[in-house]
Formats: structure tokens, C-alpha cells, sequence
């Protein structure tokens, strides 16, 4: 059933069900007031951007990790993916190993950071793939076969890198990670995150593609028989997360000043933390990338606030992932509310 | 509706937390940031870092958690920036993956202090204070050596691939044995991941490998040394194994004999003259060295009483 057919439904406003449409972002105005008055630095501008920044790399990926969701998949690789296409990357920036430590303006010269960043979504691009075409055509699962591409790109990292880091671009590269525009207020990846967000969120809503997504996600079976071809649009999405794992890798490492093998290590539950707090069904069909952007936000306010208001590590996990099961247990009750209505019945 | 409600216990938890220190004068806020509190030697600095700065008195401490990740202890620095701390004392995760967060300290008047772990490419770190792990994995090599001057077959249990203390450790042992020549031979290495049923589980299947039991077993943390002790009761075998970090646990299997020896890099010590070393920068304007090492040294049977942390054995 997608988010499209229900809202064709004519049908009454159900007070629930607009809750469950606009909880993520009430909850996340909520939160934001509450932090304000308890810490007013917290609306300090800089401060905000931080966390805009802070969250553009696991946003990134959140957005192709929506597209994988919305089909009933899962891509637990990415950050695994992360590791290694950042390494590839970076390699290709300092043209080799020679001088991988080096920081500084001493900086023999590579190749161009465009270059190392086409290198590393190129190796995103080609894990998705080689994941999707393992899921449709030797028909494995998803949670499978991205299980084992979280080990196996983990290892390719480390394989590729011997283990260590490769550290110290030049200014051009560094620029996409580091880089504030606009007075030196709005950082460089918060601009190539929303820009994406956006970009996907036109794909998903206004192109056959995206709307092929959600019928797959929604019944395979009805979809194939539709006439959408299944298999095509899910080996894609995993070609999507892919590129988005290639894209973050490279702004990742410019932001770090570093690739390192041990990158993204437990990115890939953030990612889909982000996804289904922000609305997504781990069932497929519905979901929407303004609520993966608004559930990317939630949990980095979230970290944000607790931190500068010096709450212990340990009780920020516990709160966070008391928040991800209430999240999944309120959008579960409101699916269920929907299917009881006649109305919305296919 | 459910949302709602938690959010506000959320922010009524929060407020209660946050007020708590604030009710007493303290003019001193410091930030801590350390690698993961997920391992017990972390916890030990941490713990080493509330007690100096309680006993100094009039500090509030701001306690982050790098949770093994840059973009975490990146975020947590930033944080802290914005809360006007009057100083950070850190351990970064990674020597230069730190660097750009720990610039922005410096550049926004903050000043830094490394312990254990440094940093690299930031002109303007006030202080680092630290015992090198390359030197610890030293330390390990020559404790071989004088165990086995006419040579041995070391069996070698590496740390998480690709974290710093792991390539610094396994580079320390290396730097030693082989400079001494074929005398001491590698005759297994891998990872554990310093965990310690890692280290009982990759000790069985290297000895079930060997065709003859190597002479001394050496792993770059205690963890991991104390997993190959359980594995090596179980074959049946006796060898001396070698740790690292002089845990409590590591101490009392030193004190026993079912291990031979653990490095000692005085993580407590480092932690608490970090702090005073910040703190009478920050109240007296009294500029500390620019680097303190301490020198990491084996802890065996017969100088146990220098361990750390003997103490908390009782």
C-alpha cells in the first residue's frame, strides 16, 4: 500500500493518522524548544550548522538507505562501503601510498580531488551493484547479502589500506568538507545534502522510477505484474545507497582530513535509525526522504542538546534508543489504524 | 501523543541533570574527550580525570564519550566550543582524522591538552602528555629477549586491525625482535580484536595449527593475553604470555603466574597530571611542558607494587 494510494483515498482528516504523518517533526520543534530554554547556546548559529554538518554524512546515506527501505530491503554494507571507497579515494588524491601520512601544505601532488571523488563513488556505485544483482538475480536476501558486504568491503578497506590511514589532502579536496560559504556560516556538506535530498525527493515523487519504488516495496507480485520490472528498480536502489556511500566516503574524508579503514564503523544503525524514526516502514511502500531528513535531524539535535547539556554518554544511548523503538511502535499503531479502514482497502 | 509525553520527561530528566552540578561555585569548566568508554582503560582515565579535578576543587567537568567513532568525538569537541569550555583535555581517536576539530578549539582562544594519544598538523596544542604505545610494544620485545637470549618462537596476538594502538603496539614488538635478528621468529600472528574470547578462540586454533607449541605468546592488551590464558589452561599447555595496560585483572594473573608480564603506561598518571597541568595554566597563567612521556615499562612478579593500579585489587 503507498503513501500515494492512501492519500487518494478521499477520506475524513483522522487526527491519528495526521499525528503519525507530522509526528517526526513535531517531536523534533519540541526537542528544539526544550533545548533552547534549557541552553540557549544550543540556538547559537554556529552551533546549529555543527549539527547540520554533523548529520549531512549519515544524511547522505540516509537518503539512499530510503530508497532500500522503501522496496522492503535493507543495506546494512554502507558503512563498511564507506570505509573502503573513501580509501580508494584517497589513494587516487595523493596518487598512490607514497607520502600517505603527510599533512600539510607539503602535499606532493596527486590528482585532482574531483578524481578522487569520482574513484570513490565509482567503488560505491559498483558494491551496490554487485549487492543488487546478488539479491535479485541468486535471489539472496538483502540482510544477507549486505551482512556479508559489511564484512567483505570492511576487509577490502583494510586489505587495500594495510590497515592505517591515508591522511593530508590539499585545499581543493579538504574544501568540501571543511568549506563554510555565506559569510563562513553555512558549511559546504550541509549544501550537498540538502541539494541530494531534494533531488531524491523529486525522483521518488515525481519520476516512474520513484513511483515504481514504492510499488515494489508496496507488493512485488501486483508491481510485477503491472508491468514494473522488479528486479531492475531493486538492483538500482542498491546502486543508489551505493553512490550515496561513494559521495559521503569522499565528503567524509574531506571533512576528516583523513580516510581511515576503521570509518563508519555502526553507521549503518544510524542510518537506519534516521530512516525509520523519520517515518519510513521497514515493510516497504511507505516513507518519504523529508521525514529521513527530518529523523537525520532528530537524532542529531538529539546527541547535540544531551552533549552541551553535559548528560552522560551512557544515558544518551539509553534515551536514543528508547526513542528508535517508540518511533517504529507509534508508526506501527497508526499502520494498523489505516489497514482497519475500509477506505483505504485495495 | 506518546512523542509528546516523552518529551517532556525528557526534558524535565535533562534539566534535572544539567542543574545538579550547577549548584555549587565553580569557576573552571574543562571538557574531556576520550577515545570509547566501552573499554575499561578509558574508564580508568576517565575516572583518574573526575578525581584530580574533584580534588582541585571548583571545576565543572564535561565527560564525552568518543564512542570509537571521529564523527562522534569530532561533534562532541564542537559541542563543547560552544559551550565555552575554559579548556579541553583529549585523547583523540585518530592522530589526524582529530586534527580539523581540535584546530577550531585552538582558533576559537580553547586551549588543548592530548593525553595518551596525539595529534598531528595543529600548531598551537598547548601541551601533550602521554607514553608512547610504539615504546610499550618495545618494552614487550625486549622482555622476550631477556626471557629467551638464544632465540624463540613468538606467537603474536595483534589489536583491532586499523586502530592506532594496535599498528603502534604490534610495530613496538617488531622494531625490536627484528632487529635482533632470525633468532626470534613470528610464527603466528593475527588479529583478536582485543577481546578476550577473541583471544581464547584464535590462541585454540593457532596451537591446534602449530606442529610444535611456540615459546612465548605476546598480545597488544590484556584482554586478549587473558583469552589466551584460558585457552592455554584448557590444552593443557604452560607458556608465558605477555599483556598490555596492566589492567587490575592483568595484575592479579601476573601476581598468580598465569601471566608473565603486562606493559604499564600509567594512564592514570597521565590523566592526572593533564588536569594539573590545565588547571594551574588556566588559574596561575603557568605554561607546562610542551611534551611530558612517561616511560612505559613490564610489570612482572618482581616490581608489581610500581603497577598503577595494585591498589584496586584489594
Amino acid at each position: 500500500m503507498s503513501d500515494a494510494l492512501v492519500r487518494s483515498g478521499e477520506r475524513k482528516l483522522d487526527l491519528v493518522d495526521l499525528i503519525g504523518r507530522f509526528a517526526p517533526i513535531i517531536f523534533l520543534l519540541l526537542l528544539c524548544v526544550g533545548f533552547a530554554v534549557i541552553e540557549p547556546k544550543f540556538l547559537n548559529p554556529l552551533n546549529l550548522f555543527n549539527v547540520m554538518r554533523q548529520i549531512s554524512i549519515t544524511g547522505l546515506i540516509a537518503i539512499g538507505m530510503t530508497f532500500v527501505i522503501l522496496t522492503a530491503g535493507i543495506d546494512l554494507s554502507v558503512g563498511s562501503l564507506l570505509a573502503f571507497a573513501g580509501l580508494v579515494g584517497a589513494a587516487v588524491a595523493k596518487g598512490g601510498f607514497e607520502d600517505r601520512f603527510a599533512v600539510g601544505a607539503s602535499v606532493a601532488a596527486g590528482n585532482p580531488f574531483w578524481m578522487a571523488a569520482l574513484a570513490a563513488i565509482a567503488v560505491g556505485i559498483v558494491g551496490g551493484l554487485m549487492q543488487g544483482l546478488a539479491i535479485t538475480r541468486l535471489r539472496v536476501p538483502p540482510f544477507v547479502v549486505t551482512l556479508g558486504g559489511l564484512q567483505a568491503f570492511r576487509g577490502a578497506a583494510l586489505l587495500f589500506s594495510g590497515g592505517g590511514p591515508i591522511s593530508g589532502f590539499d585545499p581543493s579536496y579538504t574544501w568540501w568538507g571543511q568549506a563554510r560559504v555565506f559569510d563562513g556560516n553555512v558549511p559546504i556538506p550541509v549544501f550537498i545534502f540538502i541539494g541530494f535530498a531534494i533531488l531524491a525527493h523529486f525522483v521518488l515523487r515525481r519520476t516512474k522510477f520513484g513511483r515504481h519504488v514504492y510499488a515494489v516495496g508496496g507488493n512485488p507480485i501486483a508491481a510485477e505484474l503491472a508491468g514494473v520490472r522488479v528486479r531492475a528498480v531493486t538492483t538500482t536502489v542498491y546502486v543508489i545507497s551505493g553512490f550515496f556511500a561513494g559521495l559521503a566516503a569522499f565528503i567524509l574524508s574531506a571533512r576528516l582530513n583523513s580516510a581511515e579503514a576503521v570509518a563508519g564503523i555502526g553507521f549503518e544503525l544510524t542510518v537506519i535509525a534516521a530512516v525509520v524514526i523519520g517515518g519510513t516502514s521497514l515493510f516497504g511502500g511507505i516513507g518519504t526522504i523529508f521525514g529521513t531528513v527530518v529523523g537525520a535531524m532528530l537524532i542529531g539535535v538529539l546527541t547535540n542538546g544531551l552533549v552541551l547539556l553535559n548528560v552522560p554518554s551512557s544515558v544518551q544511548m539509553i534515551v536514543i534508543g528508547i526513542i528508535l523503538v517508540l518511533a517504529v511502535a507509534f508508526d506501527l499503531f497508526v499502520e494498523r489504524r489505516r489497514q482497519l479502514r475500509p477506505s483505504s482497502i485495495e | 501523543m506518546l512523542r509528546k509525553l516523552l518529551a517532556a520527561v525528557l526534558a524535565v530528566g535533562t534539566m534535572a541533570v544539567a542543574h545538579a552540578p550547577a549548584a555549587t561555585a565553580q569557576d573552571l569548566t574543562i571538557a574531556t574527550s576520550l577515545p570509547s568508554l566501552g573499554f575499561p582503560f578509558f574508564v580508568h582515565m576517565q575516572k583518574q580525570l573526575s578525581e584530580e579535578a574533584e580534588a582541585l576543587g571548583g571545576i565543572t567537568l564535561m565527560e564525552m564519550d568518543g564512542q570509537n567513532s571521529t564523527p562522534k568525538q569530532t561533534a562532541d569537541v564542537e559541542a563543547a566550543i560552544i559551550q565555552g569550555v575554559d579548556g579541553i583535555i583529549i585523547s583523540p581517536l585518530d592522530a589526524v582524522a582529530m586534527g580539523p576539530a581540535l584546530q577550531q578549539a585552538v582558533d576559537a582562544g580553547i586551549p588543548v591538552m592530548t593525553i595518551d594519544r596525539s595529534v598531528q598538523g595543529v600548531p598551537g596544542i598547548l601541551a601533550h602528555v602521554g607514553a608512547d604505545n610504539v615504546k610499550g610494544g618495545e618494552a614487550q620485545g625486549r622482555m622476550i629477549m631477556e626471557m629467551f637470549p638464544d632465540g624463540a618462537k613468538v606467537f603474536n596476538l595483534q589489536g583491532q586491525p586499523g586502530a592506532s594502538p594496535a599498528i603502534d603496539r604490534n610495530a613496538g614488538v617488531h622494531n625490536v625482535l627484528d632487529a635482533a635478528g632470525d633468532k626470534y621468529e613470528f610464527i603466528f600472528e593475527q588479529t583478536a580484536n582485543f577481546a578476550r574470547d577473541e583471544g581464547a578462540s584464535v590462541t585454540e586454533a593457532g596451537l591446534a595449527g602449530l606442529d610444535s607449541p611456540p615459546d612465548v605468546i605476546v598480545a597488544a592488551n590484556d584482554d586478549m593475553a587473558l583469552g589466551a590464558a584460558v585457552a592455554l589452561k584448557d590444552a593443557g599447555v604452560e607458556i608465558p604470555i605477555i599483556g598490555f595496560d596492566a589492567l587490575p585483572e592483568a595484575l592479579a594473573a601476573v601476581r598468580d603466574g598465569s601471566l608473565a608480564g603486562t606493559v604499564e603506561q600509567m594512564p592514570g598518571g597521565q590523566s592526572r597530571e593533564a588536569m594539573r597541568a590545565m588547571v594551574a595554566f588556566l588559574r596561575d597563567g603557568k605554561e607546562p611542558e610542551a611534551v611530558t612521556l612517561l616511560e612505559p615499562f613490564v610489570v612482572t612478579q618482581d616490581n608489581i607494587d610500581k603497577a598503577e593500579r595494585l591498589s584496586e585489587l584489594e
